[in-house]
């Protein structure tokens, strides 16, 4: 499709500006001249019809959970309900400065203190921070928690204790956090390897970051032993909320013994995840971590909700208080959802799960083979002997009007190679599900039969398989000016 | 799938190979390596001059969807790099033991060699 | 005899779930199960929720909407009460295309564009978005989505001092004070040091920096327009920093200003990072916004997040794809760049849009109409009496001192409906009695003239 520029002719406008009623002023009366740019900045010059049909057409080469199936492990796609976009765009809400006087938006403020209430009895914890920003924000914020918890006791933590199963996000977030990443091994049973973790506890380790249920899919089921090793040499147990789409209204992180926790409204809350964000990481803690959660906290006092600066807070994650119109419909979706709905969304979730690794594990050997949560994590390493690798299965699906799960990953030990993470999530009816598992069936026997198909797929999508070597060893990052 | 291993070379089980000329080691990854690695498209070489350690990090390769270490199987000092292959990192992929060498060091334990593996010991490990 | 009805305790059907009891039975079978509770074997009893959570019943869509329109009531009543504030959020007039194209549920229900033949349309927005930034800030690369300015300032100090391996750095006194708490945040683990640039008259003391400048320094960061709305002389700060390898990191809250103001390249900035909530978001009190950062051609390998790249697909076809991937935490982990995986993507949607509609000619004509009522404003409000103005160039923000408590000053402006300027002396103790004003197009002259007349009345 032609890019927005290759659309433009000069003297097109697609703009209607307030008439300037002011009187004829130089630029240069204004903005001194050493600060003028001397040529206008080259954007495209397009009517309002052009950019509608523009973006229309882009938006066909798009696949949304609006369009179908889109089972990506991890990420916990769920359907986004249009009445929580409807709320978002209240305009009291809409327009409302982040800078106004707290007696402004109460209304705001009660949505952000009402649904922190709701958090914290979902999980358990004792006080949410409403302001990171997505996933890997959150666990930034939790980790420099850590290290502020630690210097204020005047400990000297350096290392970060992270399962070979996680999501790279932890290594990432632990690293900014000035942490040296320890490496824990699963077992064969796909969960960590307690002696090991035993083994590499120790009081110059601040603690662990755990994501439960797991990247395999699996509950730790030891976690009450994982956390009692990491608190006996004094350290702190962190958990990663991408998963948590499986324990709602069946367990609480907090009773597993976990000090701070992420939650990510856009995947269990179901916010919608915008092609790649926005979404929120709202941060938990414990009691004795309170004080250092990052400013501002929403509190109330005698019915007046107002902001509040912890007192050894580790600062600001960012300019404002949060992305509210995220938080806005997590709060509405809790509300729709209910206390008894919630469970049932959990359950929903695991029972979809369980269903297609029951039907495909003959065709696609899991990586460990007992019941799952919320996801599975199926191979395609039997159709290597064919030629065919898990990607090739991965975009054959798209032929077939299916959004792929997450691939290779994750990749940690020789039985979790050529992975597919399928999460169905609890949207998902039983008739898609079995078109899916149908479809994936099928596929395990062109892969046979005629690999060649599948080498070459996807064959009916807007574009083909692209050459990423080329984009990558030249990079061509935005069109260049004539 | 069989991989290309090359009698005569030694090798690592981080899958660089070495060929070994009187004190001089020359050095790449092996088809297992490349194949595993997928199209590389960038890397930075090392500086000659540079002293590095056994098992020490010398460079990194980066293809689409993955980076690798290579690190240095002997101790000793690099001497001279491939350019050719940060120009056209392809290179590596089509033709891993020839043209898509990496580096050379200049051994300063000749001992070292006694930790590397020979060619079918590397074939047996890297076996499928 | 007929069955007697049974009263069960209601329980509302759940809309978001379509499995029914009767599907749920067969596949539990399928599955080899009797019940849901096999599949949670691995839980241990102790930790499972034994009690119903103390949340409430399940609402149905009519009671939700009554609901959440009743607390936006006790909102102020926003959409009339035009703010006169900006301190890093402004409100611009957004065009009901932005909006349409930011409500396309292909765009919005769409996650991280991972498979590129399915995501077309995600992947040419993003380029599309890095090239209007490369345009209006005049620099080679952008990486079009961060989570919003102040954490993209952030990141790009972490990469310049990963690039120079030094860490000290400098911060210009008006940069953005919620920008400097980000900062300190994000580098507190690393053993930096951090100064702050004195600021005289309203902006950056070049000669200052020039004396404290030193070879520890890493990197130099200026707010331009800076914080006090003040337009800097950037090419002469850049230059000044340069002197000591130091890397020039420019940052903008108020993009509008990109459209009038000279470029990256024209001052020698090395790292170029800002706020894009001009271009086409609504406040939505604070985000989600959307951060930019843009640097040279050379430090590309050092970026954070995520950027598209062009290429072609097997039969020759342009194509987008994420690319220089290998920057990420997905595969880099622990040495990755940046942590950062979601990132406010959904967006660049409305900042796409946004620069294409008001395309070369509107986004410039903007810029000077909201220069034009700035300037328009504060002359009125001097020319009252009761204000004492400063001279020194701004765009559209501007600091201005009221002869009158400031706390009246608000109060009657709040009484006139109007969101009132930021009190600065707060944060700048020097400054007692100065407002913070930012006027955008939103005001139309006679918007001007009645807050002028507000204040020929007395306060």
């Amino acid at each position: 499709m032609k890019l927005i520029y290759e659309r433009s002719v000069k003297g097109r406008k697609g703009y209607s500006l307030p008439p300037d009623e002011f009187e004829e002023i130089n630029i240069c009366d204004m903005i001194p001249e050493y600060a003028i740019s001397k040529e206008k900045k080259n954007l495209p010059e397009v009517s309002e019809v052009d950019v509608v049909r523009h973006f229309t057409n882009l938006s066909r080469l798009n696949y949304g959970v609006d369009t179908g199936f889109y089972p990506l492990g991890s990420c916990t796609m769920k359907y986004n309900p249009k009445i929580n976009e409807k709320l978002s765009t209240l305009d009291s809400f809409m327009y409302a400065h982040p800078c106004s006087d707290t007696k402004l938006v109460q209304g705001s403020l009660e949505v952000m203190y009402e649904l922190e209430q709701y958090l914290k009895e979902i999980t358990g914890m004792e006080r949410f921070a409403l302001s990171p920003s997505a996933g890997a924000h959150g666990e930034l914020t939790g980790v420099l928690i850590m290290r502020k918890y630690f210097e204020d006791k005047g400990e000297k933590r350096h290392k970060m204790i992270i399962p070979d199963s996680a999501h790279g996000t932890n290594p990432a977030s632990s690293a900014m956090a000035g942490f040296e990443v320890v490496e824990v091994r699963s077992n064969g049973r796909g969960t960590i390897d307690i002696e090991h973790l035993s083994s590499l506890m120790d009081e110059d380790t601040a603690g662990i970051m755990i994501t439960n249920p797991n990247t395999v899919g699996l509950f730790e089921e030891e976690i009450l032993s994982i956390c009692k090793i990491i608190h006996d040499k004094g350290g702190l147990v962190y958990y990663d909320g991408a998963n948590l789409n499986a324990l709602l209204g069946i367990v609480r992180p907090a009773d597993t013994g976990v000090d701070i926790v992420h939650l990510n409204l856009h995947k269990t809350f179901s916010t919608p995840h915008g092609g790649g964000g926005p979404g929120a990481g709202a941060v938990g803690v414990k009691k004795h971590l309170e004080e250092f959660l990052p400013a501002p906290l929403v509190s109330e006092c005698n019915g007046v909700y107002c902001f509040e600066f912890p007192r050894k807070s580790i600062g600001r994650m960012r300019a404002f208080s949060g992305n509210f119109p995220v938080l806005l419909k997590a709060y509405a979706w809790i509300l729709s959802v209910g206390r008894e709905g919630l469970r049932n969304v959990s359950q929903a979730s695991i029972i979809n799960a369980n269903y297609i690794l029951a039907r495909l594990k003959p065709y696609y050997r899991p990586s460990y083979d007992r019941f799952c949560m919320h996801e599975c994590v199926l191979t395609g390493r039997d159709y290597k002997e064919y030629g065919v690798k898990t990607l090739d299965i991965a975009k054959r699906l798209m032929d077939y009007g299916f959004h792929p799960p997450t691939i290779y990953f994750p990749h940690f030990a020789p039985f979790a190679q050529e992975t597919m993470m399928v999460e169905p999530t609890e949207s998902e009816s039983k008739d898609t599900i079995d078109e899916f598992i149908d479809t994936m069936i099928k596929i395990t026997e062109e892969a046979k039969e005629f690999p060649d198909i599948l080498r070459s797929a996807p064959h009916n999508t807007p574009v083909r398989r692209l050459d990423e070597a080329r984009a990558a060893r030249v990079p061509i990052l935005k069109l260049e000016e004539k | 799938m069989a991989y290309k291993v090359i009698e005569g070379l030694y090798y690592t089980k981080s899958d660089e190979w070495v060929k070994v000329e009187d004190d001089i080691a020359t050095v790449g990854i092996t088809d297992y390596a490349q194949d595993k690695l997928g199209d590389i498209v960038y890397l930075e070489q090392a500086k000659p001059g540079t002293k590095v350690k056994v098992d020490e990090r010398v460079i990194t390769i980066e293809s689409v969807k993955a980076a690798s270490d290579i690190n240095a199987p002997v101790s000793g000092a690099i001497i001279e790099v491939n350019d050719k292959v940060v120009s056209d990192p392809s290179i590596i992929n089509k033709d891993p033991y020839g043209a898509g060498w990496l580096f050379k060091i200049k051994m300063e334990n000749m001992e070292e060699m006694k930790d590397l593996i020979d060619a079918n010991s590397y074939q047996d490990y890297r076996k499928e | 005899m007929q069955t007697p009805i049974r009263i069960i305790e209601k329980s509302r059907p759940m809309r978001y779930i379509p499995l029914t009891e009767e599907e749920k039975g067969k596949i539990l079978k399928e599955i080899g199960v009797s019940s849901f509770e096999e599949l949670i074997c691995a839980i241990p009893e102790e930790i499972r929720v034994k009690n119903d959570l103390n949340l409430p019943q399940a609402v149905c869509e009519e009671e939700l909407l009554e609901k959440v329109y009743n607390i936006a009531k006790k909102n102020a009543n926003f959409f009339e009460m035009k703010p006169l504030v900006g301190a890093g959020a402004y409100r611009h007039y957004v065009p009901e295309v932005v909006k349409s194209v930011m409500a396309r549920s292909e765009f919005y229900t769409a996650y991280t564009p991972y498979q590129p033949e399915v995501s077309q349309g995600t992947l040419q927005t993003m380029f599309e978005v890095q090239t209007h930034l490369s345009r209006l800030t005049g620099m080679d690369v952008v990486v079009p989505s961060l989570y919003d300015g102040a954490s993209a300032t952030a990141e790009a100090v972490l990469m310049a001092m990963r690039l120079t391996h030094k860490n000290k750095i400098m911060l210009g006194a008006l940069l953005h004070p919620h920008y400097k708490e980000t900062i300190k945040t994000y580098t507190a683990p690393h053993d930096v040091e951090i100064m702050e640039i004195p600021f005289e008259n309203y902006l950056t003391d070049i000669n200052e920096l020039e004396r404290n400048l030193d070879d520890n320094v890493a990197c130099v960061i200026i707010q331009n327009p800076n914080f006090l709305g003040g337009i800097e002389r950037m090419k002469a700060i850049s230059d000044v920093v340069h002197k000591k390898q130091a890397l020039m990191i420019e940052t903008v809250t108020e993009s509008l200003s990109l459209a009038i103001l000279t470029s990256g390249r024209e001052n020698g900035i090395d790292m170029f990072t800002g706020e894009a909530q001009s271009f086409g978001m609504e406040l939505n009190f604070g985000g989600p916004y959307n951060g930019f950062l843009a640097t040279k051609n050379e430090f590309i390998r050092q970026l954070p997040g995520r950027i598209a790249g062009e290429t072609v697909d097997i039969e020759g076809k342009r194509a987008f794809v994420m690319t220089l991937r290998a920057r990420e935490q997905d595969i880099k982990r622990e040495k990755a760049t940046s942590n950062i995986c979601t990132n406010h993507a959904l967006n660049l949607f409305a900042i796409d849009a946004y620069l294409s509609l008001m395309g070369k000619e509107g986004l410039y004509e903007l810029a000077l109409l909201n220069a034009k009522s700035a300037h328009y404003l504060r002359e009125g409000l001097i020319s009252t009496g009761r204000f004492n103005g400063f001279a020194y160039p701004f765009f559209n923000e501007f600091v201005i001192k009221a002869k009158d408590p400031v706390e009246k000053v608000s109060e009657k402006l709040l009484q006139n409906s109007l969101i009132p300027p930021l009190r600065l002396s707060e944060l700048f103790p020097s400054m007692e009695n100065a407002l913070l004003f930012a006027v955008t197009e939103i005001f139309s002259r006679e918007d001007l003239d009645r807050i002028i007349d507000i204040f020929k009345e007395g306060v």
